[in-house]
Order: C-alpha cells, then sequence, then structure tokens
C-alpha cells in the first residue's frame, strides 16, 4: 500500500472464516485474484469502493460492518457488549 | 520453465526481489566497465572475453526472473487483471518512469560535466553500443523490474 494511503481495517478473516470459505472461494465469487483477498485481509491493499460495496452485498452485511478506518472490536465483544444505561 | 520454478519465482520475498532487481540494474554497467578496464591490462582476449561473460551472466540472470515474477501483469496477457493487479501495474509503470528520467538527468549532466571540462567525447561503436544495449535491455525490462520492487510479500495461503 503506498505510504500516503489510511489504512482500512476491515473483518473480511473473520467472515470469511465464519462461511467455511477458502481465499480462492471468496476471490472465484468476487472476480477477483486469490492473492488480492489475502493483501486485502492484511491491510496491504484498499479496495476500490466498487469492490467493497460488491464484498459487502456478498456477506449481505452493511459496508460498516465490514470495513472501518478505526481498528475494529472483534464481533463477539460488539454482540455481547451491554447496551448503554439510558438505553436499557 | 516448469511450473515449480514459475511457483517458487512468484512466492519470491520482498527482500530477496530486490536484491535481483538491484542485481539486474547494477550488473550489465558493471560488466562494461571492468571490460574497459580489462582492455588496458595484458590478459588474453579470450579471458577478457570470459570475464564479461561471466560478469554479464547475472544480470541475464536476474532480468529473466524479474519478466518471471512479472510477465502477464505488465503486459496485460495474464487472464484476469483485477483492480489490485492494475494499481499495481500503474504504479509500475510510474516509478519506472521516474527512474528512466533520474537515470538521463545524471546521464546528461555526467556528460556535460565532462564535455566542459575541456575533453572530447568519441562516438564509435566501443561508446555507441553499450549505451544500445541499455535502452535495448532496460528499457522493455524496467517496469517488471519495478513491479518486482515494489510489490510486497504475497500473504500465506488459508
Amino acid at each position: 500500500m503506498p505510504d500516503h494511503q489510511r489504512q482500512v481495517h476491515n473483518r473480511l478473516a473473520v467472515l470469511r472464516a465464519e462461511r467455511g470459505l477458502s481465499r480462492k472461494q471468496l476471490a472465484d465469487k468476487l472476480g477477483i485474484n486469490y492473492q488480492t483477498i489475502g493483501y486485502i485481509e492484511r491491510g496491504d491493499y484498499n479496495p476500490s469502493l466498487e469492490l467493497a460495496l460488491i464484498i459487502a452485498e456478498l456477506f449481505r452485511l452493511p459496508i460498516e460492518a465490514i470495513f472501518s478506518l478505526k481498528p475494529m472490536t472483534p464481533l463477539s465483544e460488539e454482540i455481547f457488549r451491554e447496551p448503554p444505561a439510558e438505553a436499557r | 520453465m516448469n511450473t515449480a520454478t514459475t511457483s517458487r519465482i512468484e512466492y519470491l520475498p520482498r527482500s530477496r526481489r530486490r536484491t535481483l532487481v538491484a542485481v539486474a540494474l547494477a550488473g550489465y554497467p558493471v560488466a562494461v566497465a571492468a571490460l574497459a578496464a580489462l582492455k588496458h591490462t595484458n590478459l588474453n582476449r579470450w579471458l577478457i572475453l570470459a570475464l564479461f561473460l561471466l560478469l554479464l551472466l547475472p544480470t541475464l540472470a536476474t532480468l529473466a526472473v524479474g519478466y518471471c515474477y512479472a510477465r502477464g501483469r505488465i503486459d496485460g496477457r495474464r487472464a484476469r487483471l483485477d483492480e489490485r493487479d492494475l494499481a499495481l501495474r500503474q504504479e509500475a509503470y510510474a516509478l519506472s518512469h521516474r527512474v528512466l528520467a533520474a537515470i538521463l538527468i545524471v546521464a546528461t549532466a555526467v556528460t556535460e560535466i565532462y564535455l566542459t571540462s575541456g575533453n572530447t567525447l568519441q562516438l564509435d561503436a566501443n561508446t555507441f553500443w553499450p549505451a544500445a544495449m541499455r535502452v535495448i535491455v532496460y528499457i522493455p525490462a524496467l517496469p517488471s523490474l519495478m513491479l518486482a520492487w515494489i510489490e510486497t510479500d504475497q500473504p500465506a495461503d488459508a
């Protein structure tokens, strides 16, 4: 990734593992090379907006659940996080 | 080249790729400089030629490795170039242009200084041939070498 580019964090590896997909299988579904999946997962390559939207569509998740500019918290932590006091 | 060799080249770590690129770029000028120096010695002509070819061998080998690493992606012959491949190719071409511009500027400046210092430059086969070889060999190979230089290590398979 070029130095001037900000790193986009993602949950691609977790989502792929959850669905039992190999990099090759996911790449085939997305129409890209399997190495590119690895580079995205490792944070070495930021996908285009188009590819990010296609990935979100494939996993049927909002794009912000997969990609973020901030480091992502573990999914389990988000699921079981206690709601804020005013919401209770 | 068989599949195992091609695959090994494809997975070369970045540090080793960068060493190969440096050898490919420096090898030929070093061989030409050595040839020019050896011409003034009493060594046998055939021995000089053998030494020159021996020095040239790493350049040719590393150029071949660089070409194998990037082939299909630089010339667009690979069946499917995805957005990352295209971005990387664009970056490699841009870097090649910068490197080429730097080499031309330095070469022009050195020649200019040499000529303005009262020296003369005789353009004959001995001076033209090494320069022509650089153009013939390096200009087509430069984008492949730059791609081998900039690409990060491939992620482990999973």
